[in-house]
């Protein structure tokens, strides 16, 4: 089962990035450099955090989940 | 001489001295002119070579290797797609090319259609002399390139350096910016990068102590091919006090122009400074920049009819608008033409809606931009569905497009509409859409 938080970030992502395969299992692979950007600043605009060039690891950007995973441990 | 001439003197000047770096892996001077020799002696000679663009030493290597054959390089977008890979390979056998012609660069360009234009030696080496004068590069530098090698602005950070025996750096964008940051720790006395506004937007949201905590080794930084908003200027002034920012009028056409360190203690918006010592630049009746001297184009390739159109007199008219003010700096103002500007990559919205009406379930569309926070506009196709569009979804067209046009062509956002409006005459009402 997906949490809250997930299925926010999907929904936002959903919007912002309407081209990227959010299922991918290889989800970094599937990012341009605008889509990491874009990632990271929808991200700390709606949970009120602060991410950073250093956070936009292939394994923090490899899922929904590892995304909500960032996100619960920045908000923490 | 041609560029290749410099590289050869480099190496055997600094033979030792690192010439470029790229994903784990360097080359010195002499090593690297012995590669290129090597690639250039299984070439044949005087041909036009499409390339695809690998970011890598490879596509360093091949680019100088035709030269040396006597050949054209034709270097193309990473991701371009086969068929238009064949299809440019195609139309350009058997074409006949001016004397000295180095490069075909294909742009979107001043007038809005994919068109292929023609770069003489002469050229790359007067818009090196232009850098170096206008931008102080030095043999001591190392420059980092995160931009496409296939377009301008990219490619002719590469003239400079090898004339001046200075190291480059290639890295494949910028999606992992902790590799950025570890190519600006690169052992040089001083180190240099071009960057366009959508990074630089990007690098201030995202990671801007670590940017300013480079303050001391950023010799200079770069910015063109879009306007920087004033706000970034003046962030970028306050985190880099000691670094010179250059903001910078180019074209694939014209070739490099001007240039304005904004970091001049009045950081003039819009500005991008004086003429450099190969170029002139006149306005227009009209208010269109125009320019003059060695960096411009000889024309498009197979096109006498646009060549003709753009190129005439030895001046290239733009279809940028802009004036030059009392010190006799240049300012842009705005672009008299269609095309669209997507974080520096210029995209002719005709060939996007050429492409999409192609999918049998597209019955209409227009592409137009919509504002973006990082590239500053994205594109955004407007469709009218066909009948039987049923469950086809906006994905699909987008996988469509994207294998018949460059990554950067493909539209980010999709909206479906009832119809698209049309002036009296049946074109598209682009005024209409720019609302």
């Amino acid at each position: 089962m997906e949490n809250k938080i997930q299925q926010k970030i999907s929904s936002l992502l959903e919007e912002n990035l309407p081209l990227v395969d959010l299922n991918s299992e290889f989800l970094f692979t599937e990012l341009d450099s605008l889509g990491v950007a874009t990632i990271l600043m929808v991200l700390s605009e709606e949970f009120g955090i602060s991410l950073e060039a250093a956070d936009a690891t292939p394994k923090n950007l490899s899922s929904i989940a590892s995304l909500a995973a960032l996100v619960e441990s920045k908000t923490k | 001489m041609i560029l290749e001439d410099y590289l050869r003197l480099s190496a055997q000047k600094h033979p030792g001295k690192t010439a470029i770096v790229c994903a784990g892996k360097s080359l010195s001077y002499k090593e690297l002119w012995e590669r290129v020799e090597e690639r250039s002696r299984h070439l044949h000679k005087g041909q036009i070579l499409t390339l695809k663009n690998s970011q890598d030493i490879e596509f360093v290597v091949s680019y100088f290797a035709i030269h040396i054959a006597g050949g054209v390089a034709v270097p193309l977008e990473k991701d371009t797609p086969d068929t238009v890979l064949k299809s440019i390979s195609a139309s350009l056998e058997g074409t006949i090319l001016p004397q000295g012609t180095a490069d075909i660069l294909f742009t979107t360009g001043t007038t809005g259609k994919s068109k292929g234009v023609i770069i003489s030696h002469k050229t790359i080496i007067a818009d090196a002399e232009n850098l170096i004068h206008g931008q102080g590069f030095s043999h001591d530098l190392a420059f980092v390139i995160n931009g496409p090698l296939n377009h301008i602005g990219s490619l002719s950070k590469i003239y400079p350096l090898v004339m001046l025996g200075a190291t480059m750096i290639i890295l494949d964008g910028m999606k992992d910016m902790e590799k950025f940051f570890q190519a600006l720790d690169y052992p040089a006395p001083k180190v240099a990068t071009f960057f366009v506004p959508a990074t630089i937007r990007m690098l201030l949201q995202l990671s801007k102590d670590r940017l300013g905590s480079y303050a001391d080794r950023l010799d200079f930084i770069e910015s063109g091919a879009a306007p920087l908003p004033h706000p970034d200027m003046l962030r970028l002034c306050e985190l880099l006090p000691r670094t010179r920012l250059y903001n910078t009028y180019a074209s694939t056409e014209t070739g490099i122009i001007a240039t304005y360190n904004f970091n001049d203690g009045r950081c003039k918006s819009g500005c991008l400074g004086r003429p450099m010592p190969h170029s002139r630049i006149v306005i227009t009746p009209e208010g269109l920049i125009s320019c003059q001297g060695d960096t411009l184009m000889s024309g498009y390739v197979n096109d006498p009819e646009q060549t003709a159109a753009v190129l005439r007199e030895g001046t290239v008219f733009t279809s940028d608008l802009g004036y030059l003010d009392d010190e006799g700096m240049l300012h842009l103002t705005g672009r008299q033409s269609d095309v669209i500007n997507v974080g520096g990559f210029k995209v002719a919205p005709s060939e996007v809606e050429e492409a999409a009406m192609a999918h049998p379930m597209v019955k209409d569309c227009i592409c137009v931009d919509k504002d973006h926070p990082i590239t500053g506009k994205a594109l955004m196709l407007l469709v009218v569905w066909g009948a039987d569009a049923a469950g086809f979804s906006a994905r699909d067209l987008a996988s469509f497009l994207k294998e018949r046009l460059e990554g950067y062509k493909v539209p980010l956002f999709y909206e479906e509409v009832p119809e698209i409006k049309r002036t009296y005459n049946g074109k598209l009402d682009r005024k209409f859409y720019q609302r």
